[in-house]
């Protein structure tokens, strides 16, 4: 009779959580590599950045003409102004500006949970089955000289024994990939120096 | 909200290339810049979109908005976007 608990033993536990566990450290550093790589291409990457643009509005008042091309008077024989406007703009100097200073953050990911699912079924049956039969039968004739009997008996006996063992299983494993701050580590720092009051150095990370 | 980095130097036929790609995957581009795009489309097609021969690298990245420029490029992204979209409704 098989041990279900040999069975159960046998199950190798310790390679599948190694091999996973493996298997995430790997995908692990490779997804990190990308991630590095990916903020090197945002360092990297530079538009230019309009800091300021100033818009002045001006007077710029104007004499309206009538329709024969000459000034418009009113009753007063005033010519007809209007207070204009003119929109003088005045925009600040470009300057290049990466995509991570913009503020562009690459995505780090990580393996939160994992899982590992083992199921087995074990089914064992035996049956047994005997059959025992047993008959005598006996015939006797006399005749005038002779006289003979015989006797005959039979035993019948069937043995059956049926046994079956089935083990099923099946094993699953999953794992959840999750977005995670950038890693203090993997992001530079930014140094904002103020030119006016070289004292004042402000410290940022993304 | 992915940055889709170009494979090698810039080239306009290359950009374009890849923005016909993302467009064709149901994405949008949300900006364009020399060395890539950024563009938005559904995760399980960053396979398909890193498989573009002027693709070197997609990698999601997310909008800082403690960042210098974080309003700025919100509001670009999402004029290109509604531009986008007014031409997919047509």
């Amino acid at each position: 009779m098989p041990n279900v608990g040999a069975e159960l033993a046998s199950v190798p536990f310790g390679k599948m959580i190694y091999d996973m566990a493996s298997a995430i450290a790997r995908s692990q550093v490779a997804l990190d590599k990308a991630s590095i790589e990916l903020v090197k291409v945002l360092a990297n990457t530079t538009f230019d950045y309009v800091p300021d643009v100033v818009e002045t509005l001006l007077p710029n008042p104007r004499v309206i003409n009538g329709p024969n091309g000459s000034p418009l008077l009113d009753s007063n024989q005033n010519p007809v102004t209007v207070t204009g406007v003119l929109v003088q703009t005045s925009v600040g100097d470009s300057f290049p500006l990466t995509l991570l200073q913009a503020g562009v953050n690459p995505t780090f990911y990580a393996f939160t949970n994992s899982t590992i699912e083992v199921k087995m079924s074990i089914s064992s049956t035996q049956e047994s089955s005997n059959t025992f039969s047993a008959g005598t039968s006996m015939t006797a004739s006399a005749d005038f000289l002779f006289a003979s009997g015989s006797v005959s008996s039979h035993v019948n006996f069937t043995a059956s024994n049926k046994y079956s063992y089935s083990v099923t299983g099946s094993s699953s494993m999953s794992t959840t990939l999750a977005p995670v701050p950038p890693p203090k580590n993997m992001m530079p720092r930014f140094f904002l120096v103020n030119a006016i009051d070289p004292t004042k150095i402000t410290v940022s990370q993304s | 909200m992915y940055m889709v980095a170009f494979n090698g130097e810039f080239s306009q036929a290359a950009s374009r290339a890849v923005q016909h790609h993302v467009r064709k995957c149901n994405g949008f581009t949300l900006m364009v810049m020399k060395t890539g795009i950024i563009a938005a489309f559904d995760d399980s097609l960053v396979p398909i979109v890193q498989s573009h021969p002027n693709v070197k690298l997609v990698g999601g990245v997310t909008l800082n908005p403690k960042g210098y420029a974080a309003e700025r490029l919100q509001r670009i992204f999402s004029e290109n976007l509604s531009k986008q979209l007014e031409v997919k409704g047509e």
